[in-house]
């Protein structure tokens, strides 16, 4: 990546820092009732701003153009972008009068597991909808034979390799490397994970969240690509470089942004979440290369086989991946829209540009090994 | 020893002859609310011999596993000395010496216990951690570093600052029960001062001290938000970690939950090694000795307690505050049907857990039967048990066994009920133990039933007691984390799943305005249970 790259997407993540604090505070007029009964049109949906309003309308297929939702809907919801996939929610949620979706907020893998437990049992039922933020835990929960097959239309928008016949993905998230702007230049931050664990200008200088789900299936994804002994090498090479731990890879980011540490391991979106905060913080974005480092997770969503309003339900998960919905995803949410009519925001690298593993994210579910390895080497007790 | 011998003659009395039938009863329904507490316990127990019991060795092959026990251990051990280093010397200062503003200083030593321990770390973090606020403001004095805060020391710190109320209320409560007189007559036996402290006051309020060191022993070692914030490993972290893990084993989470079963089942031992008679708090009197004179010991005493008062309420308070106005953080809108869910469940609790208590401690207090003891001690395994895991054993439960009950408020409340039972037993039974036996013998000889007399003399003579104990109850769900984030039915939102929700979102100024709230709320239930001492006092 050239140095006049660099620039510019470092222009635009602060740029995108001072548009998220201004369009935020006007989604929150609206979703405080001043907007109560009025429609809304596509400007709720995307996030304001300079760089927003320069984008051209979504295309794909508009909300207008779909079925009325109508009834009550159930959603397990797994994490969600810090609370932006209830703000969606809450969106349809004014956007038919006969339409309240509910939702349970969790983390995405618990919820897989509850999921799991009220399956074996015929007789409890509480979601209709299972909105997960990584593809393990929609595999996890399928593979118990918990879901059931969505419609071709809710499927045929996107890409085969973010979806099976249970369940389909409705925001991208790629792993990234944060790093801070004083502490390393673009050049300094390599195109593998591998250098990040044996190099000595990264000793004392990283950070990751072990006991983060996202960090699970990264760990996972290089298990499967690299083996198990060479992932097992790179966590010990880690942990002897002194890697500091964190609670989630928010704070990962945001100790990058203070200089607490050199760079760390996240999803994408946490820098710009960062420089929501604080546009002038220095702190920019680095993708490896066909490794675990740059692994395209998916925020996804499948219609659990006990519900009893699995058509309504069906007809929700068009819904997320109507223009509106992808719109807001890739504004407010800065993750990857699934429809290829939306665009990523400002020169965030298109999810084509972007060079990920070859992994099949189903196998991501399986995590067992992936923590049993990290419990021995020492990282999770 | 002679305190133990007069209780034996008051409980002799009290289960008299005459009450045997009554007696039975009560021990009937002393067993069966704790045979209904137990419940998640039995849950959890099943679910880990279906797993393999077998697999309980291989936990400590794990390496890092023995490194997690250590912590754990000597998390706990740092937090009760911390405790008792700091709320014995409070209580002592605010009942028996000239301390100026004694009712203020109260008060204040009482109010760290609103504030939840997880708001104190993650406050503390953003006040003392590398470029918080504290390095700012020492940056331009050309202060580059401060102490890191993460780790042993951070973590025993926050838990002392926000669990050591609970020793300061019980050794408060023994101090202002005990009889005074007893201290003149040490002295003119020509003890020194420190001398009748130490053979008078310290035997009369060492069963205050240890009931509150254990239940501060028993927070430490079951809060999960403080050591995960601030980044120290203990058995709470790798239960919640196993339990929201995909592919492991069901049963895993489960047989690690009784693994820290068996460190609480040492603590309660240690406890109850060292305490000794609970009925120590029998005081027939409530004289005070003549007040200790400070002198110019004012000033330090003064600087402790502004200390204590500054890190324990000003630095978590001041930084929410700081929080209130950060620019960024508006996506969140925050309702208060929010916080009145909240208040209804704490006072759900609250209400279930007094009722469940009475009987329990009730009989405990008036009986040494095993039945009595055991009905005691397993009401205390609930407050042990973390809330991810009653959260667990309670969702397992409610699946296969009573599916009605799957994703409802009265199972959300009676997660509460098990984890903070203890507490209300604990203040009843103290309340119980002060009423002299032969009121209620009275009330008999003139002919009440056992429950018309206790409805009668003991009811409205340990009502403040029991409301205090309520207070307690309502003040802990309020805080309570884990157990509301699982077991919270759909779209039912409180205070702290909230507060939980915007932190995890990085969105700390959302953070703010829910969590004064919930300071605010909980600080009123301490009025309560502050009014109960002055009754005994």
């Amino acid at each position: 990546m050239s140095d006049g790259f660099g620039r510019t997407r470092r222009r635009f993540l602060a740029a995108t820092g001072a548009v998220t604090a201004s369009g935020l505070a006007g989604c929150t007029g609206l979703l405080g009732g001043n907007g109560g009964g009025e429609k809304p049109a596509l400007a709720d949906f995307r996030g304001s701003g300079p760089l927003v309003s320069d984008r051209p309308a979504p295309g794909g297929t508009s909300i207008e153009d779909l079925p009325d939702l109508e009834g009550e809907l159930n959603v397990y919801l797994g994490g969600g972008e810090g609370g932006r996939y209830e703000n969606l929610l809450e969106l349809f949620n004014r956007y038919y009068d006969g339409f309240e979706a509910t939702w349970s907020v969790q983390p995405s893998s618990q919820l897989a597991k509850q999921i799991e437990q009220e399956n074996a049992n015929d007789t409890v039922r509480a979601a209709d909808v299972f909105w997960s933020v990584d593809a393990g835990s929609l595999a996890y929960v399928a593979d118990v034979g918990a879901t059931t097959q969505l419609s071709s239309e809710a499927r045929s928008p996107v890409p085969d390799a973010f979806k099976t016949d249970q369940w389909v993905g409705v925001a991208g998230r790629a792993r990234a490397i944060p790093y801070n702007t004083e502490q390393f230049a673009e050049s300094d931050v390599p195109d593998d994970v591998a250098t990040f664990a044996t190099d000595d200008r990264f000793s004392g200088a990283m950070g990751w969240a072990p006991t983060y789900g996202a960090f699970h299936s990264f760990v996972t994804a290089m298990r499967l690509q690299r083996g198990e002994e060479t992932t097992r090498q790179w966590l010990e090479d880690m942990v002897t470089q002194g890697v500091a731990r964190y609670d989630n890879e928010f704070l990962v980011s945001e100790s990058v942004a203070n200089g607490e540490i050199g760079a760390g391991f996240a999803n994408h979106y946490y820098a710009i979440r960062v420089l929501a905060r604080r546009d002038d913080a220095p702190i920019e974005l680095a993708f490896t290369k066909n490794d675990a480092g740059a692994l395209v997770n998916v925020s996804g969503a499948s219609v659990l086989g006990g519900s009893d309003r699995q058509d309504l339900a069906d007809l929700f998960v068009r819904h997320l991946l109507s223009a509106e919905a992808q719109e807001f995803i890739a504004t407010r949410g800065f993750a990857y829209p699934m429809i290829s009519e939306v665009e990523p925001v400002g020169p965030l690298p298109t999810i084509d540009e972007l060079e990920p593993p070859e992994i099949d994210l189903q196998e991501l579910s399986n995590v067992q090994p992936t923590l049993e390895m990290l419990r021995d080497v020492g990282i999770l007790s | 020893m002679a305190t133990s011998e007069r209780l034996e003659r008051l409980k002799a009395a009290a289960v008299g002859d005459g009450d045997g039938a009554a007696g039975l009863g009560l021990a009937l329904v002393a067993a069966a609310v704790a045979a209904l507490v137990s419940l998640p316990l039995v849950v959890l127990f099943v679910r880990a011999s279906n797993y393999g019991l077998g697999h309980l060795l291989e936990l400590f092959t794990y390496s890092g596993s023995v490194t997690t026990l250590v912590n754990s251990l000597v998390l706990v051990f740092w937090v009760t000395l911390g405790c008792v280093l700091v709320g014995v010397p409070l209580a002592v200062l605010t009942v028996q010496t000239d301390l100026p503003g004694r009712r203020v200083w109260t008060i204040v030593a009482a109010l760290p216990l609103v504030v939840p321990s997880y708001i104190g770390a993650f406050t503390f973090v953003s006040a003392f951690g590398p470029r918080g606020d504290l390095a700012d403001a020492l940056a331009p004095l050309g202060i580059e570093r401060i102490p890191a805060i993460y780790g042993l020391h951070g973590t025993a710190l926050v838990l002392i600052l926000f669990t050591y109320p609970y020793v300061f209320l019980t050794t408060r409560a023994a101090l202002l029960s005990f009889d005074g007189t007893l201290v003149e007559a040490a002295r003119t036996l020509n003890h020194s001062r420190w001398e009748a402290f130490k053979r008078v006051t310290v035997p009369q309020i060492l069963p205050g001290v240890t009931a509150g060191a254990l239940l501060a022993a028993l927070y430490a070692l079951s809060d999960f938000g403080t050591p995960s914030i601030m980044r120290y490993q203990v058995f709470t972290q790798q239960i919640y970690v196993a339990q929201r893990s995909l592919g492991v084993p069901e049963g895993f989470p489960a047989l690690l939950s009784l693994q820290l079963l068996g460190v609480v089942a040492v603590v309660l031992a240690l406890e109850s090694h060292v305490g000794g008679d609970t009925a120590a708090y029998i005081s027939r009197g409530s004289r005070q000795p003549g007040r200790i004179e400070l002198g110019t010991w004012k000033w330090p005493a003064l600087a402790f307690c502004a200390a204590v008062a500054g890190l324990a309420l000003a630095v978590p308070l001041g930084v929410l505050v700081l929080w209130l106005d950060q620019a960024g953080e508006t996506i969140f809108t925050f309702e208060p049907e929010v916080a009145w869910n909240s208040v209804k469940v704490a006072v759900a609790a609250a209400l279930a857990a007094t009722l469940l208590a009475l009987p329990v401690a009730g009989y405990s207090a008036r009986s040494n039967s095993v039945v009595a003891t055991v009905a005691d001690r397993l009401t205390y395994v609930g407050y042990a048990v973390p809330g991810v895991v009653i959260g667990l054993a309670l969702i397992f439960f409610s699946t296969e066994f009573v599916t009605s009950l799957y994703q409802t408020v009265p199972l959300l409340v009676f997660a509460y009920v098990v984890r903070f039972l203890p507490q209300a037993v604990g203040t009843v039974r103290s309340s119980v133990l002060q009423v002299d036996p032969k009121l209620t013998e009275a009330a008999r000889t003139l002919g009440r039933s056992p429950t018309g007399a206790f409805r009668e003399v003991t009811l409205p003579l340990i009502a403040p007691g029991v409301a205090a104990g309520a207070a307690l109850v309502f003040l802990t769900t309020m805080k309570e984390l884990p157990a509301t984030l699982m077991l919270s039915p759909l779209g039912f939102e409180t205070l702290v799943s909230y507060i939980w929700l915007v932190r995890g979102a990085g969105s700390y100024g959302a953070a703010a305005v829910p969590a004064l709230v919930l300071v605010g709320v909980s600080a009123l239930s301490m009025v309560v249970i502050l009014a109960q001492e002055r009754y005994n006092g």
